[in-house]
């Protein structure tokens, strides 16, 4: 028996339970973010430091003692042209995905302000999309476009009037059509709702204003409705953004980066790199490239954001 | 909704309508043509004309999808995965925020520091984590998994609760103080029964997010902890054989993610307006 325990001395738990709960009640607003703060640190932070140490040996699974190698696995990176082509494809591609679903998600909210008979339902019917795993997208519109059974080069062959022979997911320019297709179906709806909820929110004395002095709806567009909308454009461009660029899922459904590397985003290089060739140390020397440009976004568009939000 | 509506928005309704009404079969069509290939015979998916409708539906591909392929233990994995990372992604997110947003802990930092977690590219972390996982073993484990998935959709259910605690009053909880509770008691008793209904929703996004996930779930599972999304590899490089099954199998993915999405519809658009509008 341990004569030190606290179990022998009936006073001695409340007195300790009461000190823990003195200090737990000091430290009330600690203890509450400690458990995220924690989680995030660990699988985070602590990754992120790890990664360093790996960019800069040569990790192996097979060789021991991971052998320092300096600078070489990020200049494997920076002289490999499959690697630059994969940064410029997901600019390019991000670039293209972001515009047209806010040109269209903007275009819905303005749809869609107005009560009208069965707005719910449409409403419901616009953001599924959103709770759809991207692969699922990917593998829907891959069903869609496939060739020869896919109904895409059917229905458009009725329509122009002679055979279509496009083959969406391998030939230039259509894959990245293709791409750029099954991102729009999925996110479209992201800024569509931010954007209707930031229409929402706009005084309608304003417009009021407006049509007293005889205002043409245009104006009233550009002078009302686009600055109130700013911030709940800056959010939404920035969030859409952020999350474009890590493009990766429907690209290994629908066309598993090819053909050969022409559909390489810098996610899908980086798993190929790390994940199918197992060049571990050369994938996370990338990631950290990667990380650095995406850091340059992030800080920004995020500074942008937090200084344009109303208090 | 106002009364006066702007001008501009009354004009053009038919237009509106026919864009409303063909964003709609964009929308659906693809969902449509899933569902129909995957209670299509397989004869029927390279008939050229497309059949738009078979004549005889088949559940075959949905027993092969759930049984031949392990559908349902990725089904299982993906429930078991998500619900505890959800779990305990709002009891921490809500933990967090309470104390962002009642006692400014680390000032604007801290806060900006959890959302800047969401703008990290998966692959830019994954990586060392996939390494350490390893080193440490919980690579493929549905342990490793959910750790994983809570953190990753922490930084939404700490924003979202942020959110939602600020435009609660303080007075309910003060009082509760008064009354000599402690600050604990004041907290589980009386601020989060209050925000029940932001937790329900933040928890819903929570879910979906952990549900639909792939990335993560494609490099630290393998052969015990696999998600449902990461069985869709099984279907990929055999030439069109397989499609009837991968629909199905995105068909029954999809029912959860729809009924949650649907209930939460309206948390949704007041979720994104609190949180972007009161900052």
């Amino acid at each position: 028996m341990a004569p030190h325990t606290g179990t022998l001395s009936p006073p001695r738990p409340a007195g300790a339970l009461a000190r823990l709960s003195d200090w737990s009640e000091r430290h009330f607003k600690w203890l509450l973010v400690a458990p995220a703060v924690l989680l995030i640190l660990a699988l985070s932070v602590y990754p992120l430091l790890f990664s360093v140490w790996v960019s800069f040996v040569n990790y192996d699974f097979q060789i021991p003692g991971h052998a320092f190698v300096g600078l070489k696995n990020f200049s494997m990176v920076v002289f490999d042209p499959v690697a630059r082509w994969s940064l410029v494809l997901t600019v390019l591609l991000s670039a293209a995905n972001v515009a047209i679903e806010f040109g269209l998600g903007l275009a819905l909210a303005l749809a869609m302000v107005r009560t009208f008979p069965g707005r719910g339902l449409v409403m419901s019917i616009l953001i599924v999309p959103l709770f759809i795993s991207p692969v699922i997208v990917g593998q829907a519109w891959a069903l869609l476009l496939q060739r020869p059974f896919g109904p895409m080069d059917y229905v458009l062959g009725k329509i122009v009037g002679h055979d279509v022979t496009i083959s969406w997911l391998t030939q230039t320019p259509w894959l990245y059509i293709s791409l750029i297709l099954a991102d729009v179906w999925q996110w479209t709806p992201f800024m569509f709702v931010i954007l209707l909820a930031g229409l929402t929110s706009i005084p309608p004395n304003l417009y009021e204003a407006a049509e007293l002095d005889g205002v043409d709806s245009w104006l009233a567009f550009r002078a009302i409705t686009l600055p109130q909308l700013g911030p709940m454009i800056l959010l939404a461009i920035t969030f859409r953004l952020l999350d474009a660029i890590k493009l990766f899922d429907t690209i290994f459904i629908m066309t598993a980066g090819g053909p050969g590397t022409k559909t390489y985003t810098s996610s899908f290089y980086l798993y190929t790199v790390g994940f199918t060739q197992f060049h571990l140390s050369q994938a996370t020397a990338g990631s950290w490239i990667f990380l650095i440009f995406t850091a340059a976004v992030v800080s920004l568009l995020v500074r942008r954001l937090l200084n344009t939000e109303p208090a | 909704m106002a009364n006066a509506t702007p001008h501009w928005r009354r004009r053009g309704s038919a237009g509106r309508l026919v864009f409303l009404g063909l964003f709609l079969l964009f929308v659906l069509i693809p969902l449509y043509w899933m569902f129909i290939t995957s209670i299509k015979p397989s004869d029927d998916y390279l008939a050229v004309p497309p059949v738009w409708f078979p004549s005889e539906p088949t559940i075959v591909h949905y027993t092969a999808a759930l049984f031949a392929y392990r559908g349902l233990q990725g089904l299982i994995n993906s429930l078991v995965i998500s619900l505890a990372a959800t779990v305990l992604s709002a009891l921490f997110g809500t933990m967090m925020a309470y104390s962002l947003a009642r006692f400014g802990t680390g000032g604007k930092h801290l806060s900006f520091w959890v959302l800047s977690q969401r703008f990290l590219p998966p692959i830019a972390v994954v990586l060392p984590i996939f390494l350490i996982y390893r080193g440490i073993g919980l690579h493929d484990t549905h342990l490793g998994m959910i750790i994983a998935y809570t953190v990753f959709t922490l930084p939404v259910t700490v924003w979202m609760m942020f959110a939602y605690f600020r435009g609660l009053p303080r007075s309910m909880e003060d009082a509760a103080l008064v009354d000599g509770c402690t600050r604990w008691q004041a907290f589980w008793r009386v601020a989060v029964p209050l925000a029940a209904p932001g937790i329900v929703a933040a928890a819903v996004f929570a879910f979906i997010a952990c549900w639909t996930e792939f990335f993560f779930a494609l490099i630290l599972t393998s052969r015990t902890a696999f998600t449902l999304p990461t069985v869709f590899r099984a279907f990929l490089g055999f030439q069109g054989a397989q499609y009837g099954e991968a629909s199905a199998l995105a068909i029954v993915s999809l029912v959860p993610s729809i009924l949650l999405g649907v209930l939460a519809q309206r948390h949704l658009v007041r979720g994104l307006t609190l949180g972007a509008v009161r900052g």
